[in-house]
């Protein structure tokens, strides 16, 4: 008897935990997020009933659409420079002529352990102490130096896992080392690439507090005002959660488009 | 300029890994259009000789000759030769077209153009830049010629379908070329039709079949395979080896062969070369390989023997298993001791009294073709293959013809080495510290134990310090289980059957060789400890500082 009832038990119940966890804590607020963006607060603090467009109004006015294209010019940018410097980078970490210990990646790791605020407080205060100007420049500076981890990590575990012997084979059926890079290495390394972007270019649009601390308050961009907007109006702040989640949706949907074609290759993060 | 007749040399080449000797001076020689195999266990240097001649290795010393120019530090994508790899080393994210025209879009002429003095020159392009004519009709129907490059050189090609229509199309010269290329490579790996398949979908022997068609479509001047078939089934590997073998007369090309298959090596090659410990024990034909091996590793290696120790009492004369066979070989010092060779098909067994050693047969295995018999004689066991079977437990005598009998001369008989003394009791051999007993290992020599006096010719001496090689014989050394039973070390390497007993080559861990010789059956990789009786030692001739 007792083994007919655990034969009954199988291991698509160890997730349910998870999914009613994911019911609450995720999917509910989503919801509640929507129907916020599309409601006004009453002043007494109390959600109104009345449907409304006007949350949508106030972000599609000329300076929100301003402030939403800085940041995706910031994450579009911060995401080129992380790529250009990181990818060397993983080459060099990947390659066990150069690289026999695993010291030298948990170094490019370690800034990771220190809490973001103090790694930006602390740049912000080498920048004074240099007295480099506040601007786009340091933003972009700390954005690239609090994301590159992100860039190289996935990077370098693609390259890592690319067996040598094919590289002896470019070389054996006549490529240089260089066009064995760019005939072999770089297309195997893509789907690395493509996460790397992805865990950099998601984080940088939302992120906030790294650019009002670099920029002495004088760039803001979407996460600092939705963080902004929380105090002053919930449902606009709901509304602007909603069009940067379409944001990284259709920027997801490129980016697995082009790593289809290499899902049975490579080692991508997911 | 004798060199021209040989497609690749090496000379003197040794190559270290750290420390580690894993090519120990080979030299080689290798005629055009030959199928060479390096034959020979794992670890024995066989793929590392390979990859320096594909150069992905660079030889510590010595030096590699392609074609009679020296090609040493020559990068691998600058030579003449193609490899297939163990693992195949396929390009995942390409099809099976493109890996195979892989090679050929890397490939480089020569081409003659004028340099900027005005001279005639020749440089090295890629096949898609090669300069080509094109002929161009204009407007008018004028003809005019052009000097294009390849990539861009087309032609007209008209075709007729089955109904007769004529078509004419434009057809880039380039890419047919490529196209006809891998087309005939694929063909003759028998993978027609496959161009546009994955190639992680395809099974193990089809991968091995494209990995093939991608070396041999830039028609190298030498091919290498190393271990090829070691990933496929039985069945599937002497498909292979067959096909390999006529794919080869086909080709015309020199083929280099690794294996640790010695059935493989039979089977396919012009030449076998023998290795052990990075040293070439022996290279030839695959028949005096199997008929004349030159020591009793090579026979013990390439197929089934009989392996024994023996004595040449005089020329054409043996002793062994305690009887005297007559023989063919010459040259011998008298009592000279030898490794005798006896393959199994070569015993003729006859009726009791009738041979020259009586024996009683213990066990008869029908293997298909033949029986496999196990006869105890003299105290020694001995194979034998025949096609009549002796039943188990009847008494027979073993007999077998002189031109059977193959003898070579022991590479060692006994273990000489250099120890440094550490007290007048006490040695170092390798690291470990071995007792000894100073009476024995000197003549005339007196020790008095309880005041450390050694006397030797009436001379009182100290030994500490000093160095000499000391002999110990392989049945003194004592193989223990527990290695901390004993001084030292080490790992069993190889093992022969000598009938009676084992000889086991031990490696200590700082790669040194012993040898001892056993009844028992040790298995190879053992982790033993090696002890010597103190009294067992004996001074060969001390080494002066």
């Amino acid at each position: 008897m007792k083994k007919r009832k655990l034969s009954g038990f199988t291991r698509k119940y160890l997730a349910i935990p998870y999914v009613v966890f994911m019911a609450i804590f995720v999917v509910l607020p989503l919801l509640i997020l929507l129907l916020y963006s599309f409601c006004e607060t009453r002043s007494d603090g109390s959600l109104s009933w009345n449907f409304t467009f006007d949350n949508y109004k106030t972000i599609f006015s000329p300076s929100s659409v301003q402030m939403l294209t800085r940041s995706i010019y910031v994450g579009l940018l911060t995401t080129l420079i992380c790529l250009v410097v990181g990818y060397p980078v993983a080459l060099f970490l990947a390659d066990k002529k150069y690289n026999k210990s695993p010291v030298l990646v948990m170094l490019f790791m370690l800034p990771m352990w220190i809490n973001f605020l103090l790694r930006t407080l602390a740049t912000k205060a080498m920048f004074e102490a240099m007295e480099v100007d506040l601007g786009m420049g340091t933003v972009i500076f700390g954005m690239v130096y609090n994301y590159l981890p992100f860039m190289i990590m996935p990077i370098y575990t693609t390259i890592s896992k690319i067996d040598p012997s094919l590289l002896e084979g470019a070389a054996d059926l006549g490529a240089s080392p260089r066009k064995a890079f760019v005939k072999v290495t770089l297309p195997l390394s893509l789907p690395g690439v493509l996460s790397g972007i992805t865990m950099v270019f998601m984080p940088t649009i939302t992120t906030f507090a790294i650019s009002g601390l670099l920029s002495g308050n004088k760039i803001s961009l979407i996460g600092d005002f939705i963080d902004l907007q929380v105090v002053n109006s919930l449902n606009v702040a709901s509304a602007m959660s909603f069009i940067i989640l379409i944001v990284i949706g259709i920027s997801m949907i490129v980016v697995n488009k082009y790593d289809k074609d290499n899902t049975s290759t490579g080692g991508g993060l997911w | 300029m004798e060199n021209k007749k040989y497609i690749l040399e090496l000379k003197n080449i040794n190559k270290y890994y750290d420390d580690k000797r894993v090519v120990n001076n080979a030299n080689l020689k290798i005629e055009k259009g030959q199928f060479v195999t390096l034959l020979g266990p794992s670890g024995c240097g066989k793929t590392t000789t390979l990859r320096m001649i594909a150069g992905f290795e660079q030889p510590t010393e010595g030096q590699v000759f392609f074609d009679g120019e020296d090609i040493t530090s020559l990068p691998p994508h600058k030579r003449e030769v193609n490899t297939v790899f163990q693992k195949y080393a396929l390009f995942p994210h390409l099809n099976v077209f493109k890996n195979i025209a892989f090679g050929l879009k890397m490939k480089k002429v020569e081409v003659e153009y004028v340099n900027r003095k005005g001279e005639k020159a020749t440089k090295l392009v890629n096949l898609k830049r090669k300069p080509v004519e094109q002929e161009i009709i204009g407007k008018n129907g004028e003809k005019t010629v052009k000097i294009v490059p390849f990539c861009r050189q087309y032609k007209m090609v008209t075709t007729k379908d089955r109904k007769g229509n004529v078509t004419t199309k434009k057809v880039n010269c380039y890419k047919a070329f490529i196209e006809e290329k891998v087309r005939r490579a694929l063909k003759i790996v028998g993978l027609s039709d496959y161009e546009n398949r994955d190639v992680n979908s395809l099974s193990g022997g089809q991968q091995q079949r494209v990995a093939i068609a991608r070396a041999i479509v830039n028609e190298p001047k030498i091919l290498l395979l190393d271990e090829p078939l070691g990933a496929l089934d039985l069945k599937m590997r002497q498909e292979m080896q067959l096909e390999l073998k006529s794919m080869h007369q086909k080709l015309g090309i020199t083929f280099i062969y690794v294996t640790h298959d010695q059935e493989e090596a039979l089977t396919m090659s012009d030449t076998i070369v023998v290795m052990r410990d990075g040293k070439i024990c022996q290279e030839g034909s695959p028949i005096d390989i199997y008929n004349e091996p030159k020591t009793a590793y090579v026979a013990d290696f390439i197929g089934e023997s009989n392996i024994l120790d023996g004595v040449m009492p005089e020329d054409k004369k043996v002793i062994f298993a305690g009887v005297q066979w007559d023989c063919v070989d010459v040259g011998f010092e008298p009592n000279q001791k030898v490794d005798i060779v006896v393959r199994p098909e070569d015993w003729e067994v006859r009726e009791k009294g009738k041979g020259i050693l009586d024996g009683k047969i213990v066990s008869s295995i029908f293997k298909g073709v033949h029986y496999e018999m196990s006869c105890i004689a003299g105290g020694y066991e001995f194979i034998i293959h025949n096609t009549i079977e002796s039943p188990v437990g009847s008494e027979v005598s073993l007999y077998v013809d002189p031109d059977n009998i193959h003898i070579m001369t022991k590479e060692l008989y006994a273990n000489d080495k250099q120890v440094e003394f550490l007290s007048n009791t006490t040695l170092d051999l390798y690291g470990g510290t071995y007792d000894f007993d100073p009476t024995t290992l000197f003549d005339d020599a007196t020790y008095d134990g309880d005041n450390d006096i050694l006397t030797i010719d009436g001379e009182e001496t100290a030994l500490k310090g000093k160095k000499a090689v000391v002999r110990f014989e392989f049945t003194d050394v004592e193989m223990t289980d527990d290695e901390m039973d004993a001084p030292l070390a080490a790992n069993v390497e190889s093992m022969i059957y000598k009938g009676k007993n084992y000889i086991v080559c031990l490696r200590t861990d700082n790669n040194h060789h012993i040898f001892a010789d056993t009844e028992y059956l040790w298995d190879d990789g053992d982790r033993v400890g090696i002890a010597v009786k103190p009294d067992r030692f004996k001074l060969i001739r001390m080494i002066e500082e």
